[in-house]
């Protein structure tokens, strides 16, 4: 039941969404909010991130080391969390789009060859 | 990072509610900006908010996962848990009682067992860098007897060797009277307590300067154990004098309870070996001879394997290249506990199953309780999963719940097995008959590895009860346990049927073994021993230059009746020979009688007669009924001559023995059989041959005039004026009753246990059955009102139990009836098949048949319940 759930709300291939929020937060420093328009505005709706699991995977990389989190006051002069790249961070990109373009090169050349 | 990520998850633990603000904070953000852009778009502010937290997913389960993340939350989960658990618990307080008693008394039982295996297995002695103190022994030799080092062997060994940084002699089990009373003692080299490294608690160890024959004044350190029973934990005791032997000692220490001489129980009192001739007179002058054993400390770094392989040279060198290499050295740990812990293990593993099948058995009643109490809890399960809760945490949570209870049992089992082996042993020890001497059992203490030994055991029966119960509860569908049906599938028939089994096995089983006790125990009071025990007294005679005094004494005291020389005497062994008759050669088992032995036990002469008094070296026997007709079958036995020698490969044979007057003996004489005592192995020998109060070795045994005990304890007080080193007086009463002793306490042992067993059964299986008739209310209404009879509703639910019962009934005796082989296929049958019948058939149709009727009677009244419902009433509760 719960399990199913899960399954079916991330449409991502598992990383990738960590991989997305590095890249954009890599523009500048942003709350999750930001980080959610971001993606789909860049990605031109295709890519529509279940919001909710956006924050758990903030969670994981704030753990992890790879962000930092600060409250700041927000454009609209609101309490907002925002997000910043960490040095570790910023490696940890450079790993998972080296992987990724790996990883969709192979794919690109296996549905060309029919 | 691992700092931070650590730091991050204790800032989240110590200041939650931090960090859940900032969880609310962040998320609520999120949906408000997402709102707001909505409404710029044109929304109205209800849409506006339903459609961005449909965009956004469930707030809970994010909060949920980025809690998750924190990886506090297994540590938040556990507190919540705990939480609901107490709630839970305090709500059913009847159920929980049940759950936490039930449990507790397995653990206490198994805690028991546990308690005194711990004192043989892990009671450290406490010694400075114990794991380098060993034994230096010889392997058995082949009777199975130790081989013993002496003295000048000691001397030469710490010459001539260095593995050790210290060694030292010991010799133990020297039991003499102090002050009247017997206690044990343990001879030490004077060096030992410096090897040893141990202080004493109150005065001083003893000293090099103390095993010295001149030294002016013999002296004794006491071990706890000794200041206790003797001086009741006098404070003053160091400096006093005691009589050992009949000769003054002096008290210069006493040793604290944490130090008994490497032995799993501590000797009363530590002695110098040079005091050896006192405590054993037979060593005087060859004191040289006596067997010692020798321990040592290893040099640091030494492994005991290359230590044995230098000692193995020495030994070999020593001897001589000629000697058989067998007999070699072996080093065994000395740490003050059993030697040989498996040995130990398998002696207690009959136990350790037959209480953890009590253990089980309860285990099984919970189980089964919470599986009916997960029935009841389907809707508030439900909930929980419709909410959103996973499976597996709800099981956690149950499981908890079940936990916390265990641990509510182990300390339950804890009280329990305190209880127990205080009460047994105060229940034993004042039944021991007195004139075994003092028996003197250690305290079986509780330390901390029965404390993890309880938990362990909680956390084992929580697996064993909780788990199947909760992985049940939870296998459920939620929308349809909402609408208030409960799920057909949920109610765990095949689970219960096997547990049902399981219990109705483990009872069988216990049941069986506590019948075949009772039997045996019965058969054994029932049979008579053949010979006169109300008034007769054994008195051993050790030490023979005071035997003529001794006997002197005893022939002139008013108190005696009569009086016989025997040897062996009745707790010995008796003694094999090589019988060799026209007929047939053989060995047969011979025992040396003066005349009046017959008179004395009132054993009948059925033909010819007892030994004349001038026959006492004369080469004449006596020979029991089945003995004559063993040897003679043809003829008449009486006046028929025979070869006899003692057969020289007897395990029993000493050097010391008396030996047999001839080699050809005329039969003069018929005695009856005699059925002797079971236990003490004092089976009639079947050859009589005569002797006399004067032949060494022999005891007397003597008919008293009025009470034994008191006969008993005025010899001794006699008889230690001539020999303060006397042996054992034993009442002959005494024996008759150690003989039904230990069988009894097996006895009660198991019928404790079968009854505890049989409880538990009843109980569960009555409480299962009921709650399924329960269960089945509405369904047993529709088949009455559709026309069943009450006999066929009582029929329907006694063939539900039928099965489960049959088959643990089945499975149970099987399992009785395998052990019972097994037992009968181990070398010690012989010993156990003579007073036990393991297989007796009795035993096991009484079980049986007990089982069977307290089924039906647990079955019974819920189905007479069942089939006095009024269909209507039943229907319209629904």
């Amino acid at each position: 039941m719960t399990n199913t759930k899960t399954k079916n709300r991330n449409e991502l291939l598992p990383g990738t969404l960590e991989m997305l929020i590095l890249k954009t937060l890599s523009i500048e420093p942003m709350h999750g909010y930001g980080i959610a328009q971001h993606i789909q505005l860049l990605s031109a709706q295709v890519l529509t991130i279940e919001e909710g699991s956006l924050y758990p995977a903030l969670q994981r990389m704030l753990i992890k080391g790879w962000v930092l989190a600060e409250w700041k006051i927000s454009a609209n002069h609101r309490r907002a969390r925002f997000y910043k790249l960490t040095t570790a961070g910023k490696n940890q990109l450079g790993v998972q789009e080296s992987r990724f373009s790996q990883m969709s090169g192979a794919i690109m050349r296996v549905m060309k060859t029919t | 990072m691992m700092v931070r990520d650590w730091l991050l998850r204790a800032r989240a633990l110590l200041s939650p509610r931090r960090a859940e603000r900032d969880l609310n904070d962040e998320l609520s953000f999120h949906l408000d900006r997402e709102t707001q852009k909505l409404i710029e778009q044109g929304r109205s502010p209800e849409d506006a908010r339903a459609m961005a937290q449909a965009r956004f997913g469930s707030t809970t389960v994010a909060a949920d996962e980025c809690r998750d993340q924190r990886g506090t939350a297994t540590v938040d989960n556990t507190i919540r848990d705990l939480t609901y658990a107490v709630r839970t618990i305090a709500r059913a307080p009847l159920a929980s009682f049940t759950i936490v008693a039930t449990v507790g008394l397995g653990l206490g039982l198994v805690t028991v067992l546990f308690s005194v295996l711990n004192i043989f297995l892990f009671r450290v002695d406490h010694v400075p860098d114990i794991n380098e103190m060993f034994a230096v022994e010889r392997p058995r030799d082949a009777n199975d007897e130790w081989q013993q080092f002496t003295r000048p062997q000691f001397d030469a060994m710490m010459r001539e060797t260095s593995v050790f940084a210290g060694m030292y002699m010991e010799l133990g089990d020297v039991d003499s009277r102090v002050d009247g009373r017997m206690m044990a003692i343990t001879l030490l080299g004077g060096n030992a307590f410096q090897v040893l490294g141990v202080r004493a608690a109150m005065g001083r160890t003893l000293l090099a300067s103390d095993d010295d024959r001149s030294a002016p004044q013999p002296v004794v350190v006491l071990s706890d154990k000794g200041w206790e029973r003797r001086f009741g934990r006098d404070p003053n005791v160091v400096g006093r004098q005691i009589i050992v032997n009949g000769a003054p000692h002096e008290v210069v220490g006493v040793m604290p309870a944490s130090f008994r001489g490497l032995n799993v129980g501590a000797p009363d009192l530590w002695a110098p070996l040079s005091s050896l001739a006192e405590f054993r007179p037979i060593h005087r002058g060859r004191e040289d001879q006596a067997g010692i054993a020798i321990v040592g400390r290893l040099k640091p770094g030494l492994s005991a394997a290359a230590a044995r392989a230098q000692l193995d040279a020495w030994d070999a060198q020593r001897s001589g290249a000629t000697t058989r290499r067998d007999a070699r050295i072996v080093l065994t740990p000395r740490r003050g506990t059993v030697p040989q812990p498996l040995e130990a293990m398998v002696l207690f593993a009959p136990l350790f199953f037959a209480f953890g099948l009590i253990l089980m058995i309860g285990c099984a009643n919970v189980a089964n309780l919470l599986l009916a109490r997960g029935v009841s809890r389907q809707r508030e399960i439900g909930i929980r999963l419709s909410l959103g809760a996973s499976r597996p945490r709800i099981v956690r949570q149950l499981l908890t719940e079940s936990l916390l209870l265990a641990l509510a049992a182990a300390a339950v089992g804890f009280v329990v097995s305190r209880v127990a082996i205080e009460g047994t042993l105060a229940a034993v020890l004042p039944t021991i008959p007195p004139d075994l001497g003092d028996i003197s059992i250690m305290g079986f203490k509780a330390d901390w590895r029965v404390g993890v030994f309880l938990i362990a055991g909680a956390l084992v029966s929580t697996i064993f009860f909780a788990l199947m119960p909760a992985l049940h509860a939870t296998r459920i569908d939620p929308v349809r346990t909402m609408r208030g049906e409960l799920i057909k599938d949920a109610k765990p028939g095949r689970a219960r049927t096997v547990l049902i089994s399981l219990q109705v096995a483990a009872s069988a089983l216990l049941l069986i073994c506590s019948a075949v006790f009772l039997r045996s125990a019965l058969a054994s009071a029932t049979v008579d021993p053949g010979m006169r025990t109300a008034d007769t007294v054994i008195v051993e005679i050790v030490n023979e230059p005071k035997r003529a005094a001794m006997i002197q004494s005893l022939a002139s005291d008013p108190r005696i009746a009569m009086m016989a020389a025997t040897w062996p005497d009745l707790l010995s062994l008796p003694r094999a020979a090589i019988v060799e008759t026209p007929a047939l050669k053989t060995t047969a088992a011979y025992k040396m009688v003066g005349p009046e032995y017959f008179a004395v036990l009132d054993i009948p002469i059925v033909r010819g007669r007892t030994f004349a008094d001038h026959e006492r070296a004369a080469p004449v026997v006596v020979l029991s009924e089945t003995m004559a007709r063993t040897l003679f079958p043809k003829s008449d036995a009486i006046g028929q001559v025979m070869q006899m020698e003692a057969d020289p490969d007897s395990p029993t044979r000493r050097d010391d023995e008396p030996m047999l007057s001839s080699r050809s003996f005329t039969v003069v004489g018929i005695s009856r059989d005699v059925a002797g005592f079971r236990i003490t192995d004092t089976n009639d020998p079947g050859i009589f041959v005569p002797a006399s109060t004067e032949t060494p070795k022999t005891s007397v045994i003597v008919r008293v005039n009025g009470d034994p005990e008191l006969a008993r304890q005025h010899l001794l007080e006699r008889l230690t004026i001539i020999d303060p080193n006397m042996g054992q007086i034993l009442t002959m009463r005494t024996m008759a009753r150690m003989e039904r002793y230990f069988l009894n306490l097996a006895f009660w042992t198991t019928l404790v246990l079968g009854t505890l067993a049989l409880t538990l059964t009843v109980s569960g299986l009555f409480s299962v059955l009921s709650y399924l008739v329960e269960q089945r209310t509405r369904e047993i209404g529709v088949r009455m009102a559709l026309g069943a009879t009450s006999r066929h509703v009582t029929r329907l639910v006694l063939s539900q139990t039928a099965k489960p019962v049959g088959f643990g009934l089945f499975a149970g005796t099987g399992l009785a009836f395998a052990l019972a082989i097994l037992l009968i296929a181990t070398p010690t049958a012989g010993v156990i098949g003579e007073v036990v019948h393991v297989t007796d058939p009795l035993a096991y149709a009484a079980s049986i048949i007990l089982i069977v009727a307290v089924c039906l009677l647990a079955a019974a009244v819920p189905a007479m319940r069942a089939s006095r419902l009024d269909p209507m009433t039943t229907l319209r509760q629904e």
